[in-house]
């Protein structure tokens, strides 16, 4: 997600696995999640490196809109991520996930004349966050891209799992219309582009390894206003807030040595984001490949390098109670250049995905010294992966 | 008591060939029970477990009425009726070159849809590459044991025959099923991706059906709004109805072979009947002094007993050995007619169920001591001083006949009640020929000696006094001589009479075969087993094969097997020449109207079957299941049909288009230019061919043989149950007849000390067992009338629904006498053989 700039390489570690994993598991995926053999025989299978047939992302590009909101079939994975904090009219705070995954399970368009047949597998999860209450709610789907079970289009943008839409209200492609329902939560959201769309990386093109192609392409709107309804359990609210969306696409394999990544993405209330991605190695450390991107309240983007530009720190931990995988569970960032420093804490503490792929990603609020040396609070989104026994390495 | 049980011993060891008569006729009885249950059993659960597997964990499925269902209706499910857990399902079948005989079931799964359903796809998941099961043309996943006996593994191709058309797949992975029921449950299963068995299976934009897994809890909320998504032709149902369905389709079938297994173990009472009988006869003085010793009446008749146990569980132990031996020889030949007639299953090997080897063990142990129970009771309800006389058994015996004969007219008297009582039961079609067989059984005895004072004369001509003596033997020694001409007249009255009715069938099968089949040749696909054709013809090849030069027109099939809640049928379009005029005889008679209306489409046709199965007769309506929903269509006549046993209904083309969207023709029926040689079009016609497609093209000739040749596989299991019964019978009736004459070993001692010669003394014997040979099977030909009647009339008609004409060859009947003479005859041998060699004085010295 965030990662996705930088993150390339975590992303096709997480991410990509993720999906082709749990497509791979496919039944797996609808039940509890597989045995970690079963894991890893996949990821080896996945960073067996099968680029051929592929696009691979090489250069930098200049992202065209709307094309580029919508899918890259060439390229063997993509996503949609989106995320955001919400507040009912009444002052109920929610946080809300939905993403959308698309993994190409060939690199050949099928010769069939089925209408099921497909070289693509999409994934979504979406989760809703109720801070009031400290419940969490988690869901995912899975379906090929055939027979109008899931798909992605740029014009008219669409992109779908059966009805779990993002669907572009203008012809322009935002404002995107979000809506997804399950059990008992429901979103129905207007996302506005916001600020402009802020490329990671080299314009855009995010190396994740010293080869070339070894990369994704990667976009991000990282304040959305968003508007519309959330529904949980008998109650339909109205609610508003801030979204953040996330765009990467790539065909990449795994970086060695890494075995997860802590994503923070980080809305200020003075106007100010702030994206950061730390990659774990085995031992803890952090993967020199870590970076982030800080954007400006008139939406201008910088370049952040790990330890020079920003450090983050865990200040506790967290225990999952499903296997007492220990997570971090808040951190102090900052960004000493600049004098900013953060705390992020968690909205609620259990925002465990418990999926067929185990990950932490849940609401966050923050406060601390930020620019000029004012006071701020904040809001935003942290993904933590590989803590729960899925990674390969372990 | 210690003493008893030592004297039953000694008494046992002392008639070894005896005991080991009784244990074998008990074993074969149960085996026979035994290898039927286990077949049909072994049938059932194949086919249960296959379906079971294949629809997995759902609850709830969603099929189309007239086979298939849209595609557009599964993302409804999900979307606007919220079922989560809905997978579809594309279904078909083939067979593989590499898998000679194995009925292959085509299994196309989404597996993004599949989380819940079928725990084989998660069972292998590390094996099991999605990217390439999805994406790779052709790709199959197979179980490691079917892979293995292919020949293939993962990689390599397996050739598969669909549709007439031969396609290489590409073995992607294989599945190893942890228990033993999904092994045996996924042996014939190809695993492929819904695309690629649309594709294989030339099914594109059709499901077979939905799988669905609602919960109670859930069902109430969600199945109003399924049903609201539903179109006309398409139901919900709970998982596993249609498979209980197909699987009770070969309920009477089962219940034949059940009663002709029941009928072997019923020999083998007889056998057990004789032989307890005959040692308890043998032993009369040592009985008749134990009682005059003071030993109780209920003492002797628990020795008996006892003995009969042993006896009982020691055959019953060994039949449960050959049983299950017997019953994997005929799993295949039950297997091989229920493919034929019924539906698509593949059976590998036998499961032992262990009920069913308790039940046949007891079944044999309660027969045993049923048998032994007369004797025991006579024995032990007899006074010490006549016990010891043989004259007063013998006497008795004689005045049994009266009432033995009395029994026997009540029998038949209740047998025929029960024929003409108006029911479709099988049970009481089975009991009014159980009773009637008993009834003629009964009879036999005072038929015997009326038949013996009828050939006397001619023994006397024939033998002289020698004769007389053999004929006074039989008719004296009643008390064993009766049930052993009554076993024999039974065995082969029963084989008459199957004879006779599988005769009957057959040759109505010929006639109905020479008046259906009017076309000169008849082409359709290869289909998964060698009677089923599959698949829809192409029509360019259709075209050029009626373009022939010599082709002067044709008739067009087109057969869906469907199933609704009554049972399945079969769904027939037929465009029909006008050369094949005559090809339907009407049960009521009246052809040329009915063809008439038939071809303007006004109604349609049912068989017999169909008529009888569903009680729905000319001038009724009929419910045909439709892609819009069902249409009612009025049935134009009944006509006879011995083609399938399950029903079908006939519609003309014209009628079937318009409610079916199908265009396809199942098989094509080509009239030939008046002299033109069949063979030799058949010829041209297989030249028109493209490569990598199989046509059946198949002249009258062989096509009638064809079908004759599925017939005479139905009845092989018939065939090998009849011999086995036949077999215990005649264990039954050696035993009892080399007894009569080992006993009568003092009597024929004193005949050689009276100056016989050996060899008069052998042609005494077989003259005595051919007399009665010949008295068994002359009292078995009417006998077998009856039965073959009662099969014929009431079993077949009234409980299957099929009109048969009773033909009677002489042959048959012939054979009949022939086989009871011989049977005897040999049964004769070892004691002729025996006696003519024992010193008179040995003889005379007795036991």
């Amino acid at each position: 997600m965030t990662l996705g700039r930088v993150a390339l390489g975590p992303m096709t570690l997480g991410r990509a696995t993720l999906l082709g994993m749990c497509v791979t598991l496919a039944a797996g995926c609808g039940d509890r999640a597989p045995s970690p053999s079963a894991r890893l025989s996949l990821l080896e299978t996945l960073s067996g490196a099968d680029t051929a047939g592929y696009e691979r992302a090489l250069a930098p590009r200049d992202f065209v809109f709307p094309e580029d909101h919508g899918p890259h079939l060439g390229f063997r994975t993509e996503w949609w991520y989106v995320t955001g904090n919400l507040t009912s009219t009444a002052g109920r705070d929610f946080g809300f996930q939905l993403t959308i995954f698309r993994s190409a399970l060939g690199s050949g368009a099928p010769v069939s004349t089925s209408a099921w047949a497909t070289n693509q597998a999409y994934m979504a999860h979406f989760t809703v966050t109720d801070v009031e209450t400290g419940r969490f709610y988690a869901h995912e789907r899975f379906a090929r891209g055939a027979a109008g079970l899931a798909g992605a289009s740029a014009e008219p943008l669409r992109i779908w799992l059966e009805d779990w839409t993002m669907e572009g209200i203008a012809p322009a492609g935002l404002p995107v219309r979000l809506r997804a329902a399950e059990d008992e939560v429901a979103i129905d959201l207007v996302l506005d582009a916001g600020k402009p769309a802020v490329a990671h990386g080299v314009a855009g093109l995010s190396q994740k390894g010293p080869e070339p192609g070894n990369a994704s392409f990667y976009y991000s709107h990282t304040r959305m206003p968003a508007e519309g309804t959330l529904a949980i359990g008998d109650d339909t609210l109205d609610v508003h807030g801030l979204a953040w969306l996330d765009r990467e696409w790539s065909t990449s394999a795994l970086s060695e040595g890494q075995v997860g990544w802590d994503w923070l993405a980080l809305q200020l209330d003075d106007g100010w984001d702030l994206m950061l991605y730390r990659l774990r190695r085995a031992d803890g450390s952090a993967d020199e490949w870590s970076a982030g991107t800080l954007v400006d309240h008139r939406g201008a983007a910088s370049h952040l390098t790990w330890g020079a530009d920003v450090t983050v720190e865990s200040t506790s931990t967290w225990t999952s109670p499903i296997d007492g995988a220990v997570y971090p569970g808040a951190w102090r960032v900052e960004l000493p250049g600049r004098g900013w420093s953060l705390l992020v804490e968690p909205r609620i503490p259990n925002q465990e995905l418990d999926l067929a792929f185990r990950y932490w990603e849940g609401a966050v609020g923050l406060r601390g010294v930020g620019e000029d040396g004012a006071d701020v609070t904040g809001r935003g989104y942290v993904e933590l992966t590989g803590y729960a026994g899925e990674a390969p390495e372990r | 008591m210690r003493l008893l049980t030592k004297s039953s011993v000694r008494h046992l060891l002392h008639h070894r060939a005896q005991l080991v008569l009784s244990v074998v006729g008990v074993a074969l009885g149960v085996a026979v029970v035994l290898s039927i249950d286990l077949a049909t059993q072994s049938a059932r659960n194949a086919f249960r477990v296959s379906a079971e597997m294949v629809s997995g964990r759902a609850t709830h499925q969603i099929v189309g009425d007239a086979g298939a269902l849209g595609e557009g209706l599964l993302l409804r499910l999900r979307t606007e009726a919220g079922v989560r857990a809905a997978a579809p399902v594309v279904e078909g079948f083939a067979s593989s070159p590499r898998l000679p005989g194995l009925a292959l079931r085509i299994l196309g799964i989404d597996p993004f849809s599949e989380g819940p359903f079928r725990p084989f796809v998660v069972g292998g998941p590390a094996e099991l590459d999605v990217g390439a099961f999805v994406t790779t043309p052709g790709a199959v996943v197979l179980s490691a044991a079917t892979a293995a006996r292919a020949g293939v593994v993962p990689g390599g191709a397996l050739p598969l025959l669909v549709g007439g058309r031969t396609r290489q797949l590409r073995v992607v992975g294989t599945i190893e099923p942890g228990d033993e029921l999904a092994r045996a449950g996924l042996a014939d299963v190809l695993l492929m991706d819904i695309a690629t068995a649309q594709d294989v299976l030339e099914a594109a934009g059709t499901l077979t059906r939905i799988d669905l897994l609602v919960s109670a809890a859930d069902s109430a909320d969600r199945f109003p709004r399924v049903r609201a998504l539903l179109s006309p032709g398409e139901t919900l149902a709970p998982a596993g109805t249609r498979a209980e369905v197909m699987a009770g389709m070969i309920d009477a079938f089962d219940v034949n072979l059940t009663a002709l297994s029941l009928l072997a173990l019923v020999f083998g009472m007889f056998l057990i009947y004789n032989a307890v009988t005959f040692s308890v006869v043998q032993r009369r003085a040592l009985l008749g002094m134990l009682r005059a010793l003071g030993v109780t009446r209920g003492e002797i008749l628990r020795m008996i007993l006892s003995e009969a146990t042993w006896i009982g569980v020691s055959g019953s132990a060994i039949g449960l050995a050959v049983g299950v031996v017997l019953g994997r020889g005929l799993v295949r030949l039950v297997t091989r007619t229920i493919n034929d007639l019924y539906f698509v299953v593949s059976v590998e090997g036998i499961r032992v169920d262990p009920l069913l080897l308790a039940k046949a063990a007891a079944l044999g142990v309660a027969a045993t001591l049923l048998a032994a129970l007369p004797a025991a009771l006579e024995e032990a309800s007899s006074e010490p001083r006549l016990a010891l006389l043989r004259s007063e058994r013998e006497a008795k015996s004689r005045r049994t006949l009266a009432r033995a004969a009395a029994l026997g007219v009540l029998g038949l008297v209740g047998g025929s009640l029960l024929v003409v009582v108006p029911t479709r039961s099988l049970g009481v079609s089975f009991a009014a020929l159980l009773l009637i067989v008993g009834g003629l059984a009964m009879l036999t005895p005072a038929g015997a000696v009326g038949l013996v004072h009828l050939v006397r004369p001619v023994l006397r001509q024939i033998s002289g006094s020698l004769g007389l003596v053999a004929a006074r033997g039989v008719v004296r020694s009643l008390s064993r001589t009766a049930p052993a001409i009554a076993a024999l007249a039974v065995a082969v009255s029963v084989t008459v009479g199957l004879g006779v009715m599988i005769q009957s069938f057959r040759g109505t099968l010929e006639r109905w075969l020479d008046s259906t089949l009017q076309a000169d040749v008849y082409v359709s696909l290869p289909g998964p087993t060698a009677s089923r054709a599959s698949g829809t013809l192409p029509p360019d090849l259709m075209d050029a094969f009626v373009g022939h030069p010599e082709v002067a027109g044709h008739s067009t099939y087109r057969g869906t097997d469907l199933t609704d809640e009554a049972g399945a049928f079969r769904l027939v379009a037929l465009a029909l020449d006008p050369r094949a005029e005559e090809t339907f005889q009407f049960i009521d008679g009246g052809a040329d109207a009915i063809m008439s209306a038939f071809r303007r489409g006004e109604g349609a046709l049912v068989s017999e079957q169909f008529s009888f199965r569903r009680g729905v007769g000319t001038g009724n309506v009929v419910d045909l299941p439709t892609p819009a929903g069902p249409r009612t269509i009025p049935v134009l006549g009944v006509f006879y049909d011995y083609g399938s046993d399950q029903g079908a209904v006939i519609v003309s083309r014209s009628l079937y288009d318009q409610y079916f969207d199908d265009t396809g023709v199942t098989s094509l029926a080509l009239f030939l230019a008046a002299g033109a040689d069949s063979e030799s079009v058949v010829r041209d016609l297989l030249d028109l061919v493209p490569p990598g497609l199989t046509v059946i093209a198949r002249t009258n000739d062989v096509l009638r043989s064809a079908s004759l040749d599925v017939f005479d596989r139905t009845f092989q299991v018939t065939a090998v149950l009849r011999l086995l019964a036949f077999v215990v019978a005649f264990v039954g009736v050696l035993s009892a007849l080399m007894a009569l004459e080992l006993e009568r070993a003092r009597e024929l001692g004193a005949m050689r000390a009276w100056g016989l010669e050996p060899a008069e003394l052998r042609r005494l014997v077989l003259t005595q067992t051919g007399l009665m040979g010949l008295v068994s099977g002359a009292l078995a030909v009417p006998m077998g009338i009856v039965l073959s009647a009662v099969m014929i009339f009431v079993i077949n008609k009234r409980s299957f629904g099929w009109t048969l004409d009773l033909q009677l060859g002489p042959m048959v009947l012939a054979q009949a006498v022939a086989l009871a003479v011989i049977a005897a005859l040999l049964a004769g041998l070892y004691p002729a053989w025996r006696i003519a060699r024992t010193s008179p004085a040995t003889a005379l010295r007795g036991e």
